[in-house]
C-alpha cells in the first residue's frame, strides 16, 4: 500500500462535500420541491466564484497601492504580486471574504431573478433549455472577457486564512467555513421547505394550474425561489473559488449541474437529507477516483471523464430502477401534522 | 454596403442548411414520441467521430460510405436509447421533466464516453482525435455558380437538405407508414386502438431521426476547422432554439426558424463585427436574445407543458 494521507483525503473530501451540498440543497428546493427545471445552476455557481475571484484579486492589487491597467491581476507579473502580497494583513482577507460572500449572494440572486422573467409561462423544457444554454453563453463570455483573464482565468487568489502559516489548520479553518455555511444553507431550505410556502412549492411541481386557479401566485413564488437558491449558489461559487485559489472558464461546464442533478436524484427529490447523502456519496467517489487513479498507474483514461460518465449513467439508472431515490420524500413537518400524528396514534393505543 | 456582405450571405445559406439537417429530426422526434431529447446533440457528434476515425483509423475518405454508416451507427443509437431508457419510464407514467432528465444524463455520459474513446485510439494511433481537421472528401464536387466558389461542404449539405426534406414529405404524406407516425404524434392511444404497431412506428422515428442528425455530423467534418467531441453541443442553442420557433411540432415553421436564425446570426455577427467589433465567436449571444424574445413575445405554450396564462396584474392578488 502505497503511503495514504486519510486526514488530507478527509478535509479534501470534506470540503468538496460541504461545497456541493449547498448546491444540491438549493437544488432541491428548486426542482425537487418547486419543479423548475434548473439546467443552468452552473450559471449561479460560475458567476459567485467569478465574482469573489475578480473582486478579491482586483481590491487586493489595488489596495496594496499596484496600478492594475499596468499590472492586471492575470498576468504574469500580477500573479507574482497576489501571491506577495495576498496574505499580509488577515483583517483584509476575512473582510474581501465577507464582501465577496455578500456581492456573489446578490449579483447569482438578481440574475436568477431575472432569468425568470422569460421562463415564467413556458413549460419544463424550455425553462431547463433556457438555464441550459445560459450556461454556455457565460463559459463564451468568460473566455473572451480579458478583465477576467480569458480562457486562462484568474489564479493565487489570496485565501481568507492565507495568513495561517500551518497548512494542516489553514485547511481545517476552511473547512469549519465551508460548513458553517452549509449548515446555515440547510436551516434555511429547512425552514422554507417546512412552511406554508413550502406546500405551495409542491402544489407548483404537482399540477401548476391548480395551484394557479387556487389563487397562488406562480410567477412571482418562481422568481423568489430562483432567487434565494441561485444567491446561495453564488456563496457555493465563492467557496469554490477560494478552496481551489484559481477560477478558469473550462470549470463551469454543463457537467457540473448534472453532477448537482444526480445528488438529488440519487438522495431523493424533495428530501434534504437525501441531497446532503447524494452530495456525501458522489463527492466522495470523486475523491476517491481523483486519489487512486493515478496510483494504479493507468494514463489511457481521465478520471474526470470516467467521473461525469459516472455521474451520467447514474442519473438514468436512478430513474430507471428506484425514481424516488435512497431517501424519499416524506410529508412537510407542521404543528398540525404532529397534532394529526398524534391523535392516530392515540386512537390506534 | 457592408464589406464582407458575400461572405456573410455564403455562410447564412451555409447555416440555414445545417440547422435544416439537425432540428428537423428533433422536432420530428419530438412530435411523435413527446420526448424532449437533449442527447439529439450526441447524435450529430458521433456521426462527425465515424467519418474521423474511418478517416483518421482508416485513411478512408469517400463521404457517401461515411454517411451511410453514421446513419446506421447514430440511428441504433437512438432506438437503444429509446428501448432502454425512454419506453420503460413512459410505461411507468414519468412526467416528461423526468424523461427530459433522463436524456440529459445520456447526453452528458455519450460525450465523455466519446472522449473516453478519442483518448484511447490517440494511444494506439498517436494521432489527435480531441480537436480534428477539416476533412476533404474524394467523392463531393465542388461547385461555382456565378463566380462564386461553392465548398464541399455546401454542395453536400445542400443536396442532404433537399433529399431529406423531399424525402420527409413523401414518407409523412404518401406512405401508410408515414401516416401511422402522424396518427401516433397526433394521439398515441388512439392509433394504437387502431391497430398502428405504436412501438415499432416510435422505433422506427427514433432511427430515422437519429440518422439524420448524424448524417448531418458527417457533413460537419467537411465544414469545420476543429471537431472536438463538443461539436454537437456547440450547435445545440441554435438547434433547439430553430425548433423552438417551430414550437417544436410544425415541421414548415422548423424550416422558417432555420432561415431566420442563420441570418440574424450570421448577418447581425457580421455587421456587429465590422462596427463594434465584437468578437466572432459571440455569436450565440444573438440566437439566445432571439430566443428570450420568442419565449416572451409568443411562448411555445402547447409544447412541454406550458401555463396558458398571461402575467397577472399587479395587485391583483389581494
Amino acid at each position: 500500500m502505497i503511503g495514504f494521507d486519510i486526514v488530507g483525503f478527509m478535509i479534501s473530501w470534506l470540503t468538496l462535500f460541504g461545497i456541493y451540498a449547498i448546491l444540491s440543497l438549493t437544488l432541491n428546493l428548486e426542482s425537487g420541491t418547486a419543479g423548475i427545471t434548473n439546467f443552468g445552476k452552473v450559471v449561479f455557481y460560475g458567476v459567485g466564484a467569478y465574482v469573489s475571484a475578480t473582486l478579491t484579486a482586483y481590491l487586493i492589487l489595488m489596495l496594496n497601492g499596484v496600478d492594475v491597467s499596468e499590472t492586471p491581476p492575470y498576468d504574469i507579473e500580477g500573479i507574482i504580486l497576489l501571491g506577495e502580497l495576498g496574505n499580509k494583513s488577515p483583517m483584509l482577507n476575512i473582510g474581501l471574504l465577507v464582501l465577496s460572500l455578500m456581492i456573489a449572494f446578490a449579483v447569482s440572486g438578481s440574475l436568477g431573478y431575472l432569468l425568470t422573467y422569460p421562463i415564467l409561462r413556458v413549460g419544463p423544457a424550455f425553462v431547463g433549455f433556457t438555464l441550459l444554454s445560459s450556461g454556455e453563453l457565460l463559459r463564451i463570455f468568460l473566455q473572451h472577457y480579458e478583465p477576467v483573464g480569458a480562457s486562462k482565468g484568474l489564479m493565487a487568489i489570496p485565501t481568507p486564512f492565507g495568513w495561517i502559516t500551518d497548512s494542516r489548520v489553514r485547511e481545517a479553518a476552511y473547512l469549519s467555513l465551508v460548513l458553517g455555511l452549509l449548515a446555515l444553507t440547510y436551516v434555511v431550505t429547512h425552514k422554507l421547505i417546512n412552511s406554508p410556502l413550502g406546500r405551495t412549492l409542491r402544489a407548483l411541481r404537482d399540477d401548476e394550474i391548480a395551484a394557479l386557479c387556487l389563487g397562488k401566485h406562480v410567477p412571482r413564488i418562481k422568481a423568489t425561489i430562483l432567487f434565494i437558491g441561485s444567491g446561495f449558489a453564488g456563496i457555493a461559487g465563492v467557496l469554490l473559488a477560494y478552496y481551489l485559489t484559481s477560477v478558469n472558464p473550462n470549470m463551469f461546464v454543463p457537467a457540473v449541474t448534472f453532477n448537482v442533478w444526480a445528488m438529488i436524484i440519487l438522495g431523493g427529490f424533495g428530501n434534504l437529507k437525501g441531497s446532503l447523502l447524494g452530495a456525501a456519496i458522489i463527492t466522495f467517489v470523486d475523491r476517491v477516483l481523483t486519489f487512486v487513479t493515478p496510483q494504479l498507474g493507468v494514463t489511457v483514461i481521465s478520471p474526470d471523464y470516467l467521473r461525469w460518465i459516472i455521474v451520467g449513467l447514474l442519473i438514468v439508472i436512478v430513474l430507471l430502477v428506484n425514481p424516488k431515490g435512497l431517501l424519499p420524500e416524506k410529508p412537510i413537518k407542521t404543528p398540525a401534522l404532529d397534532v394529526v400524528l398524534e391523535e392516530l396514534r392515540g386512537e390506534s393505543r | 454596403m457592408i464589406p464582407g456582405i458575400q461572405q456573410a450571405i455564403m455562410n447564412t445559406l451555409q447555416y440555414m442548411l445545417f440547422y435544416l439537417i439537425f432540428s428537423l429530426p428533433l422536432t420530428l422526434s419530438y412530435r411523435t414520441t413527446k420526448v424532449i431529447n437533449f442527447a439529439h446533440a450526441n447524435f450529430i457528434t458521433y456521426g462527425a467521430y465515424v467519418a474521423i476515425f474511418l478517416h483518421g483509423i482508416m485513411g478512408l475518405n469517400i463521404m457517401s460510405v461515411a454517411a451511410i454508416l453514421a446513419f446506421l451507427i447514430t440511428g441504433a443509437i437512438a432506438v437503444l436509447n429509446n428501448v432502454l431508457v425512454f419506453t420503460p419510464l413512459q410505461k411507468r407514467g414519468s412526467s416528461p421533466a423526468i424523461i427530459m432528465i433522463s436524456s440529459m444524463g445520456l447526453w452528458i455520459a455519450y460525450k465523455y464516453l466519446l472522449y473516453m474513446t478519442t483518448d484511447i485510439a490517440h494511444y494506439y494511433t498517436i494521432k489527435n482525435f480531441v480537436s480534428y481537421g477539416r476533412i476533404t472528401y474524394s467523392d463531393v464536387p465542388r461547385g461555382s455558380v456565378g463566380g462564386v466558389e461553392l465548398s464541399q461542404a455546401f454542395v453536400a449539405s445542400l443536396i442532404t437538405a433537399s433529399l431529406v426534406v423531399v424525402l420527409l414529405y413523401l414518407l409523412l404524406e404518401k406512405t401508410k407508414i408515414g401516416r401511422a407516425m402522424r396518427a401516433v404524434a397526433d394521439n398515441p392511444s388512439l392509433a394504437e386502438i387502431s391497430g398502428i404497431p405504436k412501438s415499432f412506428v416510435v422505433n422506427l422515428t427514433w432511427f430515422i431521426c437519429g440518422g439524420i442528425a448524424g448524417i448531418g455530423g458527417v457533413i460537419w467534418t467537411s465544414f469545420s476547422g476543429a471537431i472536438t467531441p463538443e461539436a454537437g453541443d456547440s450547435m445545440i442553442l441554435q438547434v433547439f432554439t430553430v425548433g423552438f420557433i417551430g414550437g417544436l411540432v410544425s415541421l414548415l415553421r422548423t424550416g422558417i426558424g432555420a432561415v431566420l436564425i442563420a441570418t440574424i446570426e450570421n448577418v447581425g455577427i457580421a455587421i456587429l463585427n465590422t462596427y463594434f467589433g465584437v468578437p466572432v465567436s459571440f455569436r450565440p449571444f444573438l440566437t439566445f436574445v432571439t430566443l428570450i424574445t420568442t419565449l416572451i413575445v409568443s411562448p411555445p405554450l402547447g409544447a412541454g407543458g406550458g401555463l396558458p396564462y398571461r402575467f397577472l396584474k399587479r395587485g391583483s392578488r389581494k
